[in-house]
């Protein structure tokens, strides 16, 4: 079975990788702009998505499953910071009932 | 490890302790006690150190036993480290030092007991004192160099104490300090010898080292050590450059001066010497400028008596001039002279100490002699003791300086230095000569005490002489008296005189010891330890009796001087113009001592004190605080530029984190991952 076979696999390796990396830049892009914490959550998400996705094309092309076994430990990881995440998010809007990251630099130099 | 040498007879001598540490048992206690105990301090401290001498004379043949090539007793005490063991030696030479120490010691304690009657420290001067009379043991007693040192250091230490008794007179400070501070440069001398025999020998025993003398040094390192030695020496006795603390020294009350400042302690040096003498006879350099410094000391210092006014500080130069004496004679290697000569002058110079104490006490603290004049008669006691002294002092035959000094300058002569000889005969005619003349200006003529000062040519009567009247602290302002002679009433007159009484006899008497030449009890008695030296090639060339004659001659001259100057009814009668043309007159040089202050001072303490300023305005605060504020500010400028990095917005990390990978990522495209 040849990975590289175009009947198999038309669509060539660097158009995965591109999109990762436009989806990840766009998630970088969202954490470093946006101020709601709960946007910067759904864009760490879609950081995490763009790696995961990095991941399986490499083990879909290098027949390694290596890369599918990360990319499920990846999905465990993205559930438990989404928990925990979520759950600062709930604790600083109690506390400031505020959800305006920038509100929240108490710990500065 | 080396077999150890010891000189003594090794053996348990609980009576050597007794001797040793009584004084110390007195020191702790009056220190502790003192405000408690009182007027009792000073019987404590006299009985304390009268008990330690009978304990000393009961050791006396402990001291004097011979067995085999050893004399002496020895005591082990205790091992520090290989090659550092620590003992006693109580041999004939330390056992003729112990004697006077503690002998005269008790004396002058007794004496101060009146002497420092109603003075409010007067359990604090006893304890001083017998804290010096433990330190002085303890110099003496030490079978070992760093024994010694300690010794050394604490007689140093006790004499800071004493001459700065009176510590409310600034002048006293002033001199306590200079004489700590010479005294340490000795002390620095002696620990490098120690350095040195160390090194060579792998002990500080005295017994190892003398051992060591034929193999052990080469001629050089012999001749450093003993230098070395020397310059301790020359500190502590007094000699010439190290010896301008000396006079000084009088601002301590004046049985301090005779105790410590002319009896036991200054002679240490000749007490080194006498104890090194294997050093010093297996090195011929070492004797040379020994004995040149000891000549030049005693013509120094006799010359400078002449020019004295105040009665303590005549006697104190004339304390240099013998103790020049002493140290020429051991330094040429005469050395059963030079410590008879130590013997004879310990107890003489002591009673005219003594009998000026007696003198400056009842006359309310009265130094200076052109204000004193016509005393035989109001106190004949003084006068006798201060005669046989300055007959003794100036060897009239018959009193113990004679058979002394005659030792020394003939044994000098027959050692083969006759220069050396030609100026100590030269002191002797000075020393006859301004000792008649305290005799003349003090006692002999109208009395001056209530002449205008300025008829006396005495510029600055408030500093001429009259110490002990330094401004009284207030809280105490009558409850004592700071040091007065109505205070005389305290303790009864024989208190004072008696142990002067004492000490005549023996001024007259102990030269006798040294009668009868080669078989004299005194040449006897050292023979075990000082092998007679073999004469210079060219031995002397007169006979003793010459020699004597010759001396006897000079002095004459010197007395006839005096005589012609300040004794004939003429010159007794005119005292009061010739006094003021006389100190008006004094040529500066030896008013200003040879200058030797100022030399001192422009050589090495304006230099010293001007690089203390370079240190202390420019280079501490500029060079060295500077640095180190440049590296805290510049510490303190990166934890501003890092602490702005810190904002606390969680987006901001967010980029940082972003950047970093950017780097990562722009790195590994440039160089490619290297393969």
């Amino acid at each position: 079975m040849n990975p590289m076979n175009p009947s198999f696999f038309d669509v060539p390796i660097e158009n995965y990788i591109a999109l990762s990396a436009v989806i990840f830049f766009l998630g970088a892009v969202g954490v470093i702009v946006r101020r709601n914490p709960l946007i910067m959550l759904m864009s760490i998400e879609l950081m995490f998505n763009a790696a995961n996705l990095a991941l399986i094309t490499f083990a879909k092309a290098w027949v390694n499953a290596a890369g599918h076994i990360f990319a499920f430990l990846v999905i465990t990881v993205a559930a438990a910071e989404a928990a925990i995440g979520l759950a600062i998010v709930v604790i600083v809007f109690r506390r400031s009932a505020n959800v305006d990251v920038d509100e929240i630099a108490t710990l500065h130099g | 490890m080396m077999p150890h040498t010891v000189l003594g007879v090794d053996g348990t001598y609980p009576v050597l302790f007794l001797v040793w540490l009584l004084p110390l048992v007195g020191a702790i206690v009056l220190w502790a006690f003192g405000p408690q105990l009182r007027s009792l301090g000073g019987p404590i401290g006299a009985a304390l150190v009268g008990t330690a001498f009978i304990a000393a004379l009961f050791s006396w043949n402990d001291a004097a036993q011979i067995k085999g090539s050893v004399s002496g007793a020895h005591v082990s005490m205790f091992t520090w480290l290989p090659g550092f063991a620590f003992g006693l030696l109580f041999d004939r030479l330390a056992l003729i030092w112990t004697l006077i120490i503690t002998g005269v010691g008790f004396l002058i304690h007794v004496y101060s007991i009146g002497y420092m009657a109603g003075d409010r420290a007067f359990a604090r001067f006893f304890a001083y004192m017998n804290f010096f009379v433990f330190a002085m043991l303890t110099l003496v007693l030490s079978d070992n160099f760093v024994g010694l040192l300690v010794g050394w250091g604490l007689v140093g230490l006790a004499s800071y104490f004493l001459i700065g008794f009176w510590f409310e007179r600034p002048t006293a400070v002033a001199a306590a300090r200079k004489a700590f501070v010479i005294n340490v440069v000795g002390d620095v001398g002696i620990l490098f010898a120690i350095l040195v025999i160390v090194s060579k020998i792998g002990s500080i025993g005295y017994g190892d080292t003398f051992a060591g003398v034929g193999h052990a040094f080469t001629s050089q390192e012999l001749f450093i050590v003993c230098i070395a030695l020397f310059i301790g020496c020359a500190a502590k006795s007094a000699q010439v450059p190290l010896h301008t603390w000396l006079p000084d020294a009088m601002e301590g009350p004046t049985p301090v001066s005779a105790l410590i400042h002319a009896a036991t302690m200054v002679t240490a040096g000749v007490y080194l010497i006498a104890r090194c003498a294997p050093l010093w006879t297996a090195s011929a350099e070492a004797r040379e400028l020994v004995g040149v410094i000891g000549a030049l000391t005693a013509i120094g210092g006799a010359g400078l008596g002449i020019a004295q006014w105040d009665i303590k500080r005549i006697l104190a130069y004339s304390t240099m001039s013998q103790i020049g004496y002493m140290i020429m004679a051991v330094g040429v290697g005469a050395f059963s002279a030079g410590v008879l000569h130590f013997l004879t002058h310990a107890f003489f110079k002591a009673e005219l100490f003594l009998g000026a104490g007696i003198i400056i006490h009842n006359l309310a603290n009265e130094q200076d002699v052109r204000r004193m004049g016509g005393l035989r008669k109001q106190m004949p006691f003084a006068f006798a003791a201060i005669g046989v002294g300055v007959l003794a002092i100036c060897g009239i035959p018959g009193f113990s300086g004679y058979f002394s000094k005659d030792a020394v300058l003939y044994q000098t002569l027959q050692q083969g230095h006759p220069w050396l000889y030609a100026i100590g005969v030269l002191t002797a005619g000075i020393t006859a000569y301004y000792m008649f003349r305290l005799l003349f200006v003090t006692f002999f003529g109208p009395y001056r005490g209530n002449v205008d000062p300025s008829d006396l040519g005495i510029r600055h009567p408030e500093l001429a002489g009259t110490p002990g009247q330094a401004p009284k602290l207030e809280h105490e302002a009558d409850e004592h008296e700071h040091h007065g002679s109505e205070h005389a009433a305290h303790a009864p007159a024989w208190i004072m005189s008696a142990p002067v009484a004492i000490l005549i006899p023996f001024s007259i008497g102990v030269g006798w010891l040294a009668y009868g030449g080669e078989t004299s009890p005194w040449q006897t008695f050292f023979a075990p330890l000082f092998p007679a030296a073999a004469p210079a090639a060219s031995g002397a060339p007169i006979g003793e009796l010459g020699s004597g004659l010759i001396v006897l001659l000079v002095v004459a001259v010197g007395i006839a001087l005096a005589y012609l100057r300040y004794g004939t009814q003429a010159a007794l009668k005119g005292s009061v113009e010739r006094l003021r043309t006389e100190t008006v007159r004094m040529p500066p040089v030896l008013a200003n001592a040879y200058y030797f202050d100022a030399a001192i001072d422009a050589l090495i303490v304006k230099p010293a004190a001007a690089a203390g300023r370079f240190f202390g305005q420019f280079l501490d605060p500029v060079v060295i605080d500077g640095g180190v504020r440049e590296v805290v500010f510049s510490a303190n400028w990166f934890g501003h530029l890092f602490r702005s990095f810190q904002t606390g917005l969680v987006r901001a990390y967010a980029l940082y984190i972003v950047l970093g990978v950017a780097c990562f990522v722009v790195y590994y495209a440039a160089i490619g991952t290297g393969k």
